[in-house]
């Protein structure tokens, strides 16, 4: 179990720059995920981190030791790879112990970590099969076990769950979370999928265009985005974005204005900016019919049932609004409504910085 | 087409074909149009194949089983010729040859060829320089390439001269006028043009490899040497299979290459199967003999070809 | 950023030391046939092979294009040379085109028996030439056409067709199939689409398919001995026969410039066409 530190770490390929000036402290123990759409920089990031990627300028530490300039190998680290990259003229057993065995580890003691990780991650009964004769999720403990025996200091996964079909995903996340509990390494663990992100982070790291947006634990991250970026990618379907001014006190979007209770500005913000209003789907509502509360008016579009609710559309002015319904009330609903906005659950962002406000 | 040269491409080319007869059977029938234009077109191809390669080489297996001699007769003779062909020392040499060539001349090119292989897929500077360099031989015709050695491991102007001229007298190489020696310098000229055909296919399987798998044995800490013989050439096996299956064929068919470089000589003493039958069927006018030859030929080359396909085709269809 | 170790270094070294012993192995046959073929005379006589040329000159080539002796018949290996080229250009032409259609019927066509049409066309192609040439003799005596150019035009074109026909066939198939429905769909017939649709998606594997079967004819020699007859000898033929003539003293000189000469258009073809040239030799291995 240790600390992962990188700080102020650079790669370009060419004139293209995949990272830029990361910092990024993992304590010892933590399961941080880096998220990002493709080609933000995310997997090149885990490769660095690994030694597999040269990198520009900037440092790695493991377990306070500097690595920078060490071979993966001598780095403390073990890796789980999106296609697996099993030997595959190798059984199971050959596959686990085929690297203790070239770092002449004693017999007596590879069969022990083989023991140890085929129970840990039920495959006990594989062990003289070939990878061609598992399925994808025995592939994937494979993987993890092979990763498992080498004891090392610090996990690194890269999308290890993108080749598995959606329910034997869900079943190795939880697989995953209770092996991090119960061997309480630490994890550095790249995804773009943001619901495993979310289940999985003790912290994540969102990426985009080779910056890291935002690093915080999951709630934080999905109450209160520090970007547009992370507002819009974080959340499905994603959050609400209108344009507004500022007021004293309030926000005026179009001809109304809602008032902001208690908005916790991180910045001081003048009266008369322009800000984006940002409100997640579930915080939008349907205002009733007294037409005492400042409320906006919209059409209703159309209603998508996803079972436990509903989604509903609307189009106000020139904006789309997603409003997350129960579906009796989604039910009942069709031309113009009022929608209200959970005032307290709103995020402001500038439009210039796209930062939070 | 030369007797040797392109056997090689062709063999490549077939292999992928009898992978897509299977794919395309598992797969279920894809949509299809009957055109009687595309019946016109293969019905010349189906008569071709019939009668100039089926036909022929079915007339040759029975001709081979007759009394004929000096031309074909039809009389059946059982297996009279293949007994005497077994006692011809001749024959005895040539078939034997072709195992002893067969044998040195798979092992150096595959050996050669793999290494190579792997030289270059270590990321290497002038990669495309070396590449051309190994691959140039092949283009060259055996005669050529036959010619060549001659010339090269000729004791009077060759190798041997050469170091004489060095100041070594006592130096001989001097195989190819040997009878005990003159196939092995076969192997030599067989190496030389081969060995870039099957770096290029091992090379092409290399930077096939799964990049994570590479990584992975970074990772693990695997020296490069390690990775290649316990990981990634046992991951190639199957190519190497069509690599042997290759030389093997080229090697039964060869022809062209003894010609120029010994011409079967001294005496007969580096025959091969492929010379025999020609000398027999054109020079000797020997047909009874020299269909027996090819025929033997025919069964080489389709005890090396029968299993390969057979396993090759079982593997796609898994 | 990472330093290499000692040990890598070493390695390095050794590597490139191997590639370049292989190397030398691979080249040196070849530069020394080019040194020998410069050398006068009185040079090859005295020296041997190994030796570089005191005043390389090209009049061993010139000898050897003009006037190398085949017994008593002194044209030179021109006439072989213009015999292969006679022999080269119908046969390639032919065979490509034979090849293409057949190749392209067979793969997005629903003919009867076509897998066994291929499988003919695979076994045909592992058939040793010695299995079927005297029954191919015998027939072509038969039409009255044995020993002429013709014959061994139609010969090549013959041993060419599995190979060729293969090679197109895997190719086709690997087009998709919404090609030719959609070209249905438009009205387009057999020929229509071949000519319209398929040919010009066909240029790499028409390149390929060119250089394969024009090195194959232009390096045969065993067709060529047996087909050809006297007047259409093909150059590796004159050249083996100008080699093996053991009258008088040996010219090595003009014997490796004749070497050379025929030698030099399939080595052309190579150096100037070599992606092609691998493609075609290797692509179909790593799949298959």
């Amino acid at each position: 179990m240790s600390a992962v530190s990188i700080r102020e770490l650079s790669k370009s390929f060419g004139p293209l720059r995949v990272l830029r000036d990361i910092d990024l402290p993992v304590e010892a123990g933590e399961f941080t995920v880096l998220l990002g759409p493709s080609g933000c920089g995310k997997s090149t990031l885990l490769n660095a981190i690994a030694g597999l990627e040269d990198i520009d300028s900037g440092t790695v530490e493991i377990g306070g030791i500097d690595v920078t300039h060490h071979e993966p190998s001598k780095r403390g680290i073990a890796m789980v790879f999106q296609s697996y990259a099993l030997y595959p003229t190798m059984s199971v057993r050959g596959n686990l112990s085929f690297g203790l065995r070239v770092k002449s580890t004693p017999r007596r003691e590879v069969e022990q970590r083989i023991a140890w990780a085929s129970r840990m991650l039920q495959i006990d009964e594989l062990l003289d099969r070939k990878p061609s004769q598992l399925s994808g999720g025995q592939r994937q403990r494979v993987a993890i076990g092979r990763a498992l025996v080498q004891q090392a200091k610090v996990f690194l996964f890269d999308e290890p769950l993108s080749n598995l079909d959606a329910k034997l995903r869900t079943e190795m996340r939880v697989e995953l979370k209770r092996l991090h509990r119960e061997l309480g390494t630490t994890i550095i663990y790249v995804t773009h999928d943001q619901i495993e992100a979310m289940t999985l982070a003790t912290r994540i790291a969102v990426m985009h265009a080779g910056r890291i947006e935002q690093y915080a634990a999951p709630d934080a991250l999905y109450e209160a985005p520090a970007t547009l970026f992370v507002a819009g990618f974080v959340g499905s379907p994603a959050m609400n974005f209108m344009p507004g001014r500022l007021v004293s006190g309030a926000v005026e979007i179009g001809a109304t204005q809602v008032p902001l209770n208690g908005y916790r500005f991180r910045s001081t913000a003048a009266p008369g900016q322009n800000v984006i209003l940002g409100i997640r789907p579930e915080h939008v509502t349907l205002a009733g019919e007294d037409h005492q509360e400042p409320a906006i008016d919209a059409d209703t579009l159309f209603m998508e049932p996803m079972g436990a609710d509903t989604l509903g559309w609307f189009q106000c002015g020139e904006h789309r609004i997603a409003a997350r319904l129960s579906p009796q009330v989604a039910r009942r609903i069709s031309g113009s409504v009022r929608l209200n906005f959970v005032m307290d659950q709103v995020s402001l962002f500038d439009p210039l910085s796209e930062a939070r406000l | 087409m030369p007797a040797d040269r392109s056997v090689a491409v062709r063999r490549i080319a077939s292999v992928r074909a009898a992978g897509s007869i299977t794919a395309q059977a598992r797969a279920g029938r894809p949509y299809r149009v009957r055109s009687l234009a595309a019946k016109l077109v293969l019905a010349p191809t189906v008569l071709v194949m019939l009668v100039c390669f089926y036909g022929s080489a079915l007339w040759t297996v029975y001709i081979s089983m007759t009394r004929s001699f000096l031309l074909p007769t039809y009389i059946f003779a059982g297996g009279a010729q293949y007994q005497r062909l077994f006692h011809t020392p001749r024959w005895q040499v040539a078939y034997g040859n072709m195992f002893l060539f067969g044998a040195l001349d798979i092992a150096g090119t595959l050996f050669l060829g793999a290494l190579l292989a792997v030289l270059l897929d270590r990321r290497v500077h002038f990669e495309g320089v070396f590449r051309t360099i190994m691959l140039y031989p092949l283009s060259i015709s055996f005669i050529v390439t036959g010619l060549t050695w001659q010339w090269v491991l000729s004791p009077t102007i060759g190798f041997q001269h050469f170091v004489h001229g060095l100041g070594w007298t006592d130096f001989v190489f001097d195989w190819i006028t040997r009878p005990d020696r003159a196939i092995y310098t076969l192997v030599f000229a067989g190496i030389w043009h081969q060995s870039g055909l099957i770096m290029a296919i091992m090379l092409a399987g290399l930077r096939g490899v799964d990049r994570e798998i590479w990584r992975a044995i970074r990772v693990e800490g695997i020296p490069a040497w390690r990775a290649y013989i316990s990981i990634i050439l046992p991951m190639l096996r199957p190519l190497m299979v069509t690599c042997i299956v290759l030389i093997a064929i080229a090697v039964v068919k060869s022809y062209d290459l003894v010609v120029a470089m010994t011409n079967g000589g001294p005496g007969f003493s580096s025959d091969l199967p492929g010379k025999f039958v020609v000398d027999f069927e054109f020079e000797r006018a020997n047909i009874g003999q020299a269909s027996a030859a090819a025929t033997v030929m025919l069964g080489s080359v389709l005890a090396i070809v029968a299993p390969y396909l057979y396993f090759e085709l079982a593997r796609k269809n898994r | 950023m990472r330093r290499a170790s000692r040990e890598a270094r070493i390695g390095r070294i050794g590597l490139y030391l191997l590639l370049i012993w292989t190397c030398l192995f691979f080249s040196i046959p070849l530069l020394v046939v080019i040194a020998t073929s410069l050398k006068t005379s009185d040079e090859v006589r005295t020296f041997s092979i190994f030796s570089l040329p005191t005043a390389p000159g090209f009049a061993a080539w010139v000898k050897a294009w003009y006037s190398a002796c085949t017994g008593l018949n002194c044209g030179g290996v021109h006439v072989g040379f213009w015999n292969s080229v006679r022999i080269l250009i119908p046969s390639v032409i032919i065979s490509v085109f034979a090849g293409s259609v057949t190749g392209y019927a067979l793969s997005h066509w629903r003919v009867t028996g076509a897998n066994i049409i291929m499988l003919f066309l695979l076994l045909g192609a592992f058939i040793p030439y010695q299995v079927i040439l005297y029954p191919l003799v015998k027939m072509f005596s038969t039409i009255g056409i044995y020993s002429s150019l013709s014959c061994i035009i139609a010969v090549h074109v013959l041993f060419g067709l599995p190979m060729m026909s293969l090679l197109f066939r895997n190719f086709y198939a690997g087009l998709p199939e919404e090609l030719v429905k959609a070209a249905r769909i438009d009205g387009a017939g057999f020929w229509r689409i071949f000519v319209w649709v398929m040919l010009p998606m066909s240029v790499n594997i028409l390149i390929v398919a060119t250089i394969l079967q024009t090195t194959g004819v232009w390096n045969d020699y065993l067709l060529g001995l047996i087909f050809a007859g006297r007047d259409n000898m093909p150059m590796t033929v004159q050249l083996n026969a100008i080699s093996t003539t053991s009258t008088g003293v040996i010219e090595y000189n003009v014997n490796t410039a004749a070497a050379l000469l025929t030698a030099l258009p399939p080595l052309l073809i190579y150096f100037f066409s070599g992606r092609y040239f691998v493609r075609g030799i290797t692509a179909g291995a790593v799949k298959g």
